[in-house]
């Protein structure tokens, strides 16, 4: 028995085949799901999505949205996803370091959240490739 | 040569000669009847720049078909994609048209350009029906309308109901965080217990039909999941991540918008150019044949000149010699 995953993006279907478990990333907290999961509808936070497939782990960077998991299906829509093998180390660093830079400068409520935000996606990314490898 | 003159000489007198049936030669040249027989003809030149013009217009139309037949191409591969957005959503939430409220608010998904046959106006009449269906007692439904066609038809009858207008949606190419600003936006102005986004749905390159999608607010998914209608299903799924169950509804339904909407959108731009490539495509045949009953009368009249001038050439001829 396994687990069918699709994570769907408004552009693109990012993952659409089965895994074996997933562990994923909500507003309270990581959940593990396995197969015969009670059935959930959750918020996915910006972070990391591991998924399994047989002994081997893979990383996804997601950039918030939703979940719904039940009788062995499991959909993700997110606003934005990238596999970890799909993201270039050096262009994450780099984005990391600017959304840090843009942060230390962000002025007023409005900039200082959108900078918040740029931020944990940077870092998302960045921790996407660093568990690789 | 001569004859050339001698024709020149011809056009140059007939105005003179017979006034009168020129100008019903030329009202008939337009109405494409036979011209009458025995009249100086009219000018080939008429009929001449007449043809010209025709085949610009054929040319304009066919470039314009192949323009939307690419953009088209370009289009639809997206709007599939984001065709299986929303299902999740109508799977765990439902879609029911029928559920009765007292605020609706009306999204008419429209184009800016024109030229592309009859969907906007298939949209606002849908919108209209709508409105009237929605406008009871205590039932009252706005409109927010995207697109330039819609706004000028809307606005010229229901000025006080529209909440916000959005025109130039396609400035840039279309992506979600744009269509996801646009419905924060929407969101903001106005408050809602239904949204009811219509739009043309692109089901092949030949028909687009006006669909109707429904998002319900926070309040109403609530209430008629405790009812126990379609939307029933919610309640088999615990609901986690998140403070309390109705913040979570909250974020769902807003992101349910906001997908509904990207690919209402994304929809419409396909029918937009499908609609267009027909409508040019029609023209240009139109064009076509027009063309080609031009041709039959210049020729005629051309001859019918000749003729004309051969016989007073010959008539004039014989009166010298004779």
């Amino acid at each position: 028995m396994t687990l069918n995953l699709c994570v769907l993006t408004p552009n693109r279907i990012v993952w659409d085949s089965e895994v074996t478990e997933i562990i994923l990333s909500t507003n309270s907290g990581q959940i593990g799901v396995l197969p015969n999961h009670a059935p959930i509808a959750t918020a996915v936070d910006i972070g990391i999505l591991r998924i399994r497939l047989k002994d081997q782990w893979l990383t996804m960077a997601l950039m918030g949205g939703f979940a719904r998991i039940g009788n062995n299906e499991i959909t993700v829509l997110v606003n934005d996803a990238e596999k970890g093998s799909d993201i270039d180390p050096q262009e994450a660093q780099q984005t990391l370091e600017i959304a840090e830079a843009n942060l230390s400068k962000a002025e007023g409520k409005r900039q200082t959240i959108e900078a918040n935000l740029a931020l944990r996606r940077a870092r998302t990314r960045v921790e996407a490739i660093n568990t690789i490898s | 040569m001569a004859m050339a003159a001698l024709r020149r000489e011809g056009r140059r007198l007939a105005p003179l000669i017979s006034p009168q049936p020129i100008t019903a030669a030329r009202s008939s040249l337009i109405s494409e009847e036979q011209v009458p027989v025995g009249v100086r003809s009219i000018s080939t030149q008429v009929v001449r720049n007449r043809m010209k013009s025709v085949k610009n217009i054929q040319k304009i139309t066919k470039a314009m078909k192949m323009v939307a037949a690419s953009k088209l191409r370009a289009i639809q591969t997206r709007a599939e994609n984001s065709r299986g957005l929303w299902q999740p959503f109508t799977a765990l939430l439902g879609d029911t048209p029928s559920v009765d409220v007292k605020k609706n608010v009306i999204i008419t998904v429209s184009s800016d350009k024109g030229l592309c046959g009859g969907i906007n106006s298939t949209a606002v009449k849908v919108s209209r029906a709508l409105h009237k269906l929605n406008s009871g007692p205590d039932k009252e439904s706005k409109y927010a309308i995207l697109g330039e066609k819609a706004k000028a038809q809307l606005v010229r009858d229901s000025k006080k109901e529209i909440v916000i207008s959005i025109t130039e949606l396609q400035k840039n190419p279309l992506n979600y965080t744009q269509v996801s600003v646009l419905a924060d936006d929407t969101l903001k102005n106005v408050e809602y217990d239904a949204l009811r986004i219509i739009f043309n749905k692109f089901n092949s390159v030949v028909s687009f039909l006006p669909t109707l999608s429904t998002v319900l607010s926070p309040e109403i998914v609530e209430r008629e999941a405790e009812a126990g209608g379609k939307i029933g299903d919610l309640d088999s799924y615990e609901i986690e991540g998140g403070e309390t169950k109705s913040e979570v509804l909250q974020n769902l339904v807003e992101f349910q918008f906001s997908c509904v909407l990207f690919n209402a959108v994304l929809e419409n731009a396909c029918s937009e150019q499908g609609a267009r490539m027909s409508a040019m495509d029609s023209s240009s045949r139109n064009a076509g044949d027009m063309l080609d009953r031009l041709t039959l009368t210049y020729n005629r009249t051309r001859q019918a000149s000749i003729t004309t001038e051969l016989i007073e050439i010959i008539s004039g001829a014989a009166a010298l010699e004779g």
